[in-house]
C-alpha cells in the first residue's frame, strides 16, 4: 500500500485516536489548570508548612519519568485492588483511560503550579496595593488584579506545558489507551507499513500548529495594553 | 460607632508607633484631620512619612496606636489590630494616590476609574460609567478614556489615579509624594488638579517635597524628623518662624 491508500483505509481509526489524544490533553490541561493556580498561591504566599507538601510533590513529579508514574498508577492500582474495591475506587482505576488522565493531571498540575507561581510573583506589588487601598477584599484582588496579570505573564510558558502534555499523552498507548500513538501501533502491526508513523507525526504537528496559532492570538489580545499604540487599536 | 461631632476630626491617628524588626521608625505620631483640611507632611528622606501614611489605611499595620476614621476605631497593640468593621470598609473611605501611580496596567483609563465603583461600591456598570466619566473629565482626560496607562504620560497617569481615588467619594485622600516620579515639566498639571481639589474643600493628607504646595495650598504643615512630629502649624507661621534647627535646615535645603 502507498501512504495515501493506508490513510484512506484507516482514517476512521486515526480520527478516533486523534479525538482520544485531544480528550486526554484537554481534560488533563483543564483539570490541572483549575487546581494549579491555588497551589501556586500557597506556594507564593502560604506558610512554610503549607508550602512543603507542594514542594515535595512538584519535585517528585519533575524528578521522575512520566512513564514510571504511569506504570506506578496503572500496575500499582492492580496491586491494591482489594483495598481500592473496599474504598469504592476500583471502578475508577480499572479503566486505563482514568489512570492515564490521573497521571497527566498530576503531572501537568505540578508544572503549571510552578509556572503560575512565577506569574503570581511577577505581579507588580504597587497594583496590588492600589487594590487594597481602594477597599477590595482579598478574593476580589485575586480575581481582578493578581490572576489577570499572572496569566498574562505565564501565558507563553503555559502554552509550552500544554504542548509537552499533548506529546506525553502518547505514552497512554502503552497502558492500552488508543490515542493517536495507540492506533498507529495497532495499524502498523497489521500492515507493517511505517508510513502510518509519518501520518501520526503529521497529525501531531497539525494539532500543535493550530494550537500555537490560537494561543498566540489570545496572547496578542491579552497584551493589548503593552503593544505599541497603533497596534493596540488594530487588534480587535 | 462613636457619635460624630460635625466639627470634630474625620480622621484621627493617635500615638502611632511602627517598628521594622528592632528599628522603631515611627515613635508615637498623632494627627487630626478635620473636614476640608489639607495637611502637608514634610520631612527628610527616611523620616517615616510614607510609613505613617500607610499606617492610616493599614497598608502597613502599626505596632501600636489608634486610628479613628469617621467614628470607626481601630486599636492596635503589639501589632494586633482590633476593629469593629472589616478593614476594607475603612480603606474605601480613604483614597490613596501613590508616587508610582499604581494604575492597573491591563485596564483602560475608564476601567481603572470604574473598577472600585463596581467591585467595591457594587454599583451597576451604567452608573459606574457615568460617575467615572465625570471624574475623568474633572482631571481633564476625557479624550483618553479608552487609553491604557502604558500609553499615557506620567502626569496623565497620576491624574487618572486621582480620578480613581475621587470616584470612590472618600472622606479623605492620602497622597504619597504624588509628583516625585514625574518629569519636571509634568509636575504642574498634577499640582494644579490637587490645588483645585483643595479649593473644593476635599480633605487631603499630602506627603510632599513641593514646598510651594505646602506653603500655599495646605492648611496645616507637619514636619517629621526621625519618626517624630518635630513641629506643626499653619504654613505661614511654620515657614516664617521655624522653631527647630532641623526644620530650618530642611527648608534651607529645599
Ligand atoms: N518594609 C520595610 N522594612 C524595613 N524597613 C522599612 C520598611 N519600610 C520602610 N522602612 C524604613 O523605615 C524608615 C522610614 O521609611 P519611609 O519610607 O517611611 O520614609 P520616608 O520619609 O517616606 O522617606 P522618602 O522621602 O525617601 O520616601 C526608613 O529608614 C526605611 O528604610
Ligand atoms: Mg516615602
Amino acid at each position: 500500500m502507498n501512504p495515501i491508500e493506508i490513510m484512506v483505509s484507516y482514517w476512521p481509526r486515526m480520527l478516533d485516536g486523534t479525538l482520544m489524544t485531544l480528550k486526554l490533553t484537554i481534560l488533563g490541561a483543564l483539570i490541572a489548570g483549575a487546581i494549579s493556580p491555588w497551589l501556586a498561591l500557597v506556594r507564593s504566599h502560604g506558610s512554610l508548612i503549607a508550602q512543603t507538601p507542594i514542594r515535595i510533590y512538584v519535585s517528585f513529579v519533575r524528578g521522575t519519568p512520566i512513564l514510571a508514574q504511569l506504570f506506578l498508577v496503572f500496575y500499582g492500582s492492580g496491586q491494591f485492588r482489594p483495598e481500592l474495591m473496599e474504598l469504592g475506587l476500583w471502578n475508577f482505576f480499572r479503566d486505563p483511560f482514568n489512570c492515564a488522565i490521573l497521571v497527566f493531571v498530576l503531572n501537568s498540575t505540578a508544572y503549571q503550579t510552578e509556572i503560575m507561581r512565577g506569574g503570581i510573583q511577577g505581579v507588580n506589588l504597587g497594583e496590588i496595593e492600589a487594590a487594597k487601598a481602594i477597599g477590595m477584599t482579598r478574593m476580589t484582588i485575586l480575581r481582578r488584579v493578581i490572576f489577570p496579570h499572572a496569566y498574562r505573564i505565564a501565558w507563553p510558558a503555559l502554552s509550552n506545558e500544554i504542548i509537552l502534555l499533548m506529546k506525553a499523552s502518547a505514552l497512554a498507548s502503552v497502558v492500552t489507551v488508543f490515542d493517536i500513538m495507540g492506533r498507529t501501533r495497532q495499524i502498523f502491526s497489521k500492515t507493517f507499513d511505517f508510513s502510518i508513523y509519518l501520518w501520526a507525526a503529521l497529525i501531531y504537528l497539525a494539532i500543535t500548529s493550530l494550537f500555537v496559532f490560537g494561543w498566540h492570538r489570545i496572547e496578542r489580545r491579552l497584551n493589548r495594553h503593552i503593544l505599541p499604540r497603533n497596534n493596540a487599536n488594530a487588534v480587535s | 460607632m462613636i457619635p460624630m461631632d460635625p466639627s470634630g476630626p474625620i480622621l484621627s491617628a493617635i500615638d502611632i508607633r511602627k517598628s521594622f524588626g528592632d528599628v522603631e521608625v515611627l515613635k508615637g505620631i498623632s494627627l487630626d484631620a478635620k473636614k476640608h483640611d489639607v495637611i502637608s507632611i514634610l520631612g527628610a528622606s527616611g523620616s517615616g512619612k510614607s510609613t505613617f501614611l500607610r499606617c492610616l489605611n493599614f497598608l502597613e499595620t502599626p505596632t501600636s496606636g489608634k486610628v479613628i476614621i469617621h467614628g470607626d476605631e481601630i486599636n492596635v497593640q503589639n501589632g494586633q489590630p482590633k476593629m469593629s468593621v472589616p478593614i476594607e470598609d475603612i480603606r474605601k473611605r480613604l483614597g490613596m494616590v501613590f508616587q508610582q501611580f499604581n494604575l492597573w496596567t491591563h485596564r483602560t483609563v475608564l476601567e481603572n476609574v470604574m473598577e472600585g465603583l463596581i467591585h467595591v461600591r457594587k454599583k451597576s456598570r451604567g452608573e459606574a460609567r457615568s460617575i467615572a466619566e465625570n471624574y475623568i473629565e474633572r482631571v481633564g482626560l476625557s479624550q483618553r478614556v479608552d487609553a491604557y496607562p502604558g500609553h499615557l504620560s506620567g502626569g496623565q497617569q497620576q491624574r487618572v489615579a486621582i480620578a480613581r481615588a475621587l470616584a470612590m467619594e472618600p472622606d479623605a485622600i492620602l497622597f504619597d509624594e504624588p509628583t516625585s516620579a514625574l518629569d519636571p515639566e509634568l509636575v504642574g498639571e498634577v499640582l494644579k488638579v490637587m490645588q483645585s481639589l483643595a479649593e473644593e474643600g476635599r480633605t487631603m493628607i499630602v506627603v510632599t517635597h513641593e514646598m510651594a504646595f505646602a506653603r500655599e495650598v495646605s492648611s496645616e504643615v507637619v514636619f517629621l524628623h526621625q519618626g517624630k512630629v518635630l513641629e506643626k502649624g499653619t504654613p505661614d507661621e511654620m515657614f516664617a518662624t521655624p522653631k527647630s534647627e532641623e526644620f530650618k535646615r530642611f527648608i534651607a535645603s529645599m
